[in-house]
């Protein structure tokens, strides 16, 4: 085999910081390399370096033995490297062939040819078996067909070497399947993959070696076939963890949240939430979290959850039916008031929701604390109060943050949902609403939050937990509802369910024919 | 010792960090653009610049430049308010027009002693301003108007109504200019020291009809006390107050807001109120302190909101930040024209230095590399303080 890519000594400092230490990486053609570590180990500064998005300060690039330096992505794109984000950067009301071809667009007399765009788009497509219609309009395609366009836009472009950015987070079972089937056929067609990943099981299936970062060095290189899942964690963390929760010890307690046929509207007026399915006696989602049980939402993005929890979390009018907290109705209520009848919330999106990215730590902790004791007394806002408990929490979440004045927005994404879950949990509210709560955090930063849901559990508490990710809803919740289409299609008690039935479920299958496929009990 | 010594050493630092920052660089590349626009006039700058700093700051220039510095900041810290909140209020001039409007027809038809007739010309302009500005609010949160354009758009309507009522019903009979009649003399805000009060006449004798001192207690009235303890009032606000809490975070991020429990509707509106309140507290005391009378246009013409907006952006919409930069940009102004009376520069020469010097604050220029204070690479790229932070920044770009 010829090496197709090497990283040689890249050292990259920021102040205070060194992000990179003289890293080698060497990436053979044809190969699918795993690039493993925890937020802040490095890899996504290594992988901007190697796309040009930053200049290294030591260490050169060579991709087929030529040593390259990129000063822009468009240097690095045009040496045939092609990247993945896991954002996806696609324009939403133009087509998959116009997405794929922008920038280099196909001309016929000097005019955009959009049949020959199709034409070539469709013969990349069945090249490597990603199904998709060129001239479908982007915003009306779901997100594993959204990854493909983008994969695709790399092949047009002639990508030697894909990098994929957690390219699963937001897939179904069965879809990344998919995926990974794409990926092997690029990679048998002599084409590199670097794949990011937190999930050691896709390691596991797909890649053939893998890299282990830890504090901006290498820990470890490893070949897949000669490795284990515990090996790979142990160099990511220098430790062994435990992501295997403890059961609720006893029976429910009385109901804290109950839905009753409620439907929701999307920014566009369709029925995001509604449309029959099981539990409800009419066309609306109904269902109960009780009292020191975990319920979780199993679903593939877009099918409803999202607007759900909007709705209960009082961000979405809700339509119809109706929202009980504590045995309130809040159905119309404040956000404010919901929290005061003792709602808690850990949003999916952190930076864009769950925290002010400029303001500083103390001030995102403090945020819906500030009028009550000991933060506010005799109507004044006590700063040196926020400031003690801001340091408290940092403590007790074990935030990695240099001090309270620290702006949030220069957290990594496990620290950043830290300062979340510490707000939200230190409410002491009977209710926790937790959406995607480990989504793009490492490791160690999983294992504390699960063991900080399940104690809030374990102290009586109900969480409605929304993830896209089974394995954390398969061992964190007692109960499992699948959404599919804005409707409550299934109820899995978690003691029966596995992944290939909640997968079949997520995806559209009717209970029976995943029951078929896979036998199981199903409610 | 030492650890006070290491805190001097990092106030030095942070000094020096400053100076290559965004805002020391940009005024001095902004006046190094307006030596060429003077040069190019065929004047030379080196006669200008200085007859334009002895203007602004030496005999009658310190008062002249407090005069004009009170509206400018008192505008500023108006605009401060909203832009902190997230709120784009452009409508200062229209509510500072309708506050002027107000005050002059409350001090011109209300009898009683001039004291009580000055507070309630000012409550009457706050009133006035306010309502104009929770006009364009209610339209954003009502009916989905963004207060960025309404209250841009009810700026013409504001001045044009308070045009007709100055050309029309309100004009002084006989009078050549398009103005309303006189206010009463002890409905005017009076000068710190009034020169013909007692104090006054003790003043000049002890420090000379020259001193700077004297001419600013004469010269300058009791607006800008005002105007300071407007800025000391939203100061304690924003750092004392859960409302002023809450808009500083909604500024930042309204969704968070928002998800935290802020009832954000409430916040716009009553932004835009005080907003427009001290918008339209600084049109009665120019048309109270200095005018005297309301003149058609004058208060459009002396283009405060305007400038007060620039001041409102150099200072990133911190109190204590409008106070120096509305000084600086009220002492440009004064220089500016100082500088035409001396030497036949035109006088919007200062207007093209603080224009400049807003663009050169969003280009961020900085010194880092000379002054090797800072590694930063990439234009886009926030503080970064930890290694945590360099990871996930990459992941966001």
């Amino acid at each position: 085999m010829t090496v197709q890519l090497e990283l040689r000594g890249i050292t990259k400092r920021f102040p205070g910081v060194l992000a990179n230490d003289h890293i080698d990486l060497t990436v053979e053609k044809g190969e699918i390399h795993a690039l493993m570590g925890e937020n802040g180990a490095g890899k996504s500064t290594l992988m901007s370096i190697l796309f040009g998005l930053y200049q290294p300060d030591e260490g050169e690039i060579r991709l087929a033995g030529v040593e390259r330096h990129f000063a822009s992505p468009r240097d690095a794109i045009a040496a045939g490297l092609g990247m993945v984000f896991q954002s996806f950067k696609l324009f939403p009301s133009l087509t998959v062939a116009e997405n794929v071809v922008f920038g280099r667009e196909t001309t016929r007399r000097g005019r955009f040819d959009r049949k020959g765009a199709e034409r070539e788009v469709a013969a990349i497509a069945e090249r490597y078996g990603l199904a998709l219609d060129p001239a479908a309009r982007v915003d009306d395609l779901p997100v594993g067909v959204l990854q493909r366009v983008e994969i695709i836009k790399a092949l047009y472009r002639d990508a030697s070497v894909l990098i994929l950015d957690e390219p699963t987070a937001v897939l179904t079972p069965q879809e990344a399947e998919r995926l990974f089937e794409i990926l092997r056929a690029l990679a048998a067609d002599g084409r590199t993959i670097i794949f990011i990943t937190h999930k050691l099981k896709e390691v596991m299936a797909l890649s053939d070696r893998v890299t282990v970062l830890r504090d901006g060095r290498v820990a470890d290189r490893m070949v897949t076939a000669q490795t284990d899942a515990r090996a790979i964690t142990r160099a990511m963390t220098g430790r062994d963890v435990v992501l295997q929760a403890t059961a609720a010890a006893g029976e429910p307690g009385k109901t804290v949240l109950a839905l009753h046929d409620v439907t929701v509207h999307a920014e566009d007026g369709r029925t995001a939430v509604g449309g029959g399915g099981v539990g409800g006696s009419g066309s609306g989602v109904s269902l109960e979290v009780r009292a020191g049980e975990i319920v979780g939402i199993a679903g593939v993005a877009g099918n409803g959850q999202t607007e759900l929890v909007e709705a209960i979390a009082g961000l979405r009018p809700i339509e119809s039916g109706t929202v009980r907290i504590g045995g309130r109705d809040v159905t119309r209520a404040s956000v404010a008031e919901r929290r005061r009848a003792g709602m808690a919330y850990i949003p999916e999106d952190r930076h864009a929701v769950g925290t002010a990215g400029t303001a500083d730590t103390t001030d995102n902790l403090s945020l819906g604390h500030h009028r009550q004791p000991p933060l506010l007394r005799r109507g004044l806002l006590q700063r040196s109060a926020m400031t003690r408990r801001a340091r408290e929490l940092i403590e007790r979440f074990q935030i990695k943050v240099p001090g309270p004045a620290t702006r949030v927005g220069t957290l990594s994404g496990g620290n950043l949902q830290k300062v979340v879950v510490a707000r939200e949990m230190s409410h002491d509210t009977p209710l926790l609403i937790a959406e995607q709560p480990t989504r793009g955090v490492d490791i160690g930063a999983i294992e504390f939050l699960h063991g900080e849901i399940t104690a809030f559990r374990d102290w009586g508490g109900a969480v409605l937990l929304v993830s896209a990710e089974l394995s954390e809803i398969m061992s964190l919740a007692g109960r499992i509802l699948v959404m599919f289409e804005g409707a409550v299609v299934a109820e899995v008690p978690a003691a029966q369910a596995n992944e290939s039935t909640l997968g079949m479920l997520m995806a559209g299958a009717s209970p029976d024919q995943a029951r078929a496929a896979q036998p199981g009990e199903l409610v | 010792m030492t650890t006070e010594l290491a805190a001097d050493r990092t106030l030095v630092r942070r000094t020096l960090a400053w100076l290559a920052g965004p805002v020391p660089v940009s005024i001095i590349v902004a006046l190094a653009i307006g030596a060429v626009a003077i040069a190019i006039a065929g004047i030379n700058p080196f006669v200008a610049y200085p007859s334009m700093v002895e203007g602004a700051l030496t005999g009658r220039g310190p008062a002249n430049t407090l005069q004009r510095a009170t509206p400018i900041i008192g505008m500023a810290i108006a605009l401060a308010i909203a832009f902190r909140a997230g709120v784009f209020n452009l409508g200062a001039e229209g509510q500072m027009v309708l506050g002027g409007l107000a005050g002059t027809l409350v001090a011109l038809t209300m009898p009683g002693p001039g004291p009580v007739v000055i507070v309630v010309a000012c409550l009457a302009a706050m009133a006035a301003g306010a309502l104009w500005a929770m006009l364009a609010a209610v339209l954003q949160t009502s009916m989905g108007v963004p207060i960025l354009i309404s209250s841009l758009l009810l700026n013409y309507p504001a001045r044009y109504f308070s045009s007709y009522l100055v050309r029309f019903p309100l004009k002084e009979k006989g009078s050549s200019m398009v103005a309303t009649p006189m206010i009463p003399d002890d409905t005017r805000i009076p000068a710190l020291i009034p020169a013909d009060s007692a104090w006054g006449t003790a003043l000049r004798h002890s420090l000379g009809k020259e001193n700077a001192l004297l001419l600013i207690t004469r010269n300058v009235n009791y607006s800008l006390l005002v105007v300071l303890a407007v800025v000391a009032l939203v100061i304690f606000v924003n750092r004392k107050t859960p409302g002023g809490f809450e808009s500083g975070l909604a500024g930042q991020n309204l969704r968070f807001a928002q998800y935290g429990g802020v009832h954000t509707t409430a916040l716009v509106i009553r932004t835009m109120i005080f907003s427009g309140a001290i918008s339209g507290l600084v049109g009665v005391m120019l048309v109270l302190g200095s005018d005297f009378r309301l003149i058609d246009g004058a208060l459009v013409g002396t283009n405060y909101a305007w400038t007060g907006l620039l001041v409102a952006l150099l200072a990133a919409n911190r109190p204590i930040g409008v106070l120096v930069s509305g000084a600086f940009f009220a002492a440009l102004i004064v220089g500016g024209e100082a500088m035409q009376r001396s030497d036949g520069v035109s006088s919007q020469l200062s207007q093209v230095i603080q224009a400049a010097v807003i663009i050169l604050i969003v280009v961020r220029l900085t010194l880092p590399r000379w002054l090797n204070l800072s590694r930063r690479h990439g234009r886009d790229l926030p503080a970064i303080t930890d290694r945590v932070t360099a990871d996930d920044e990459v992941g966001r770009v």
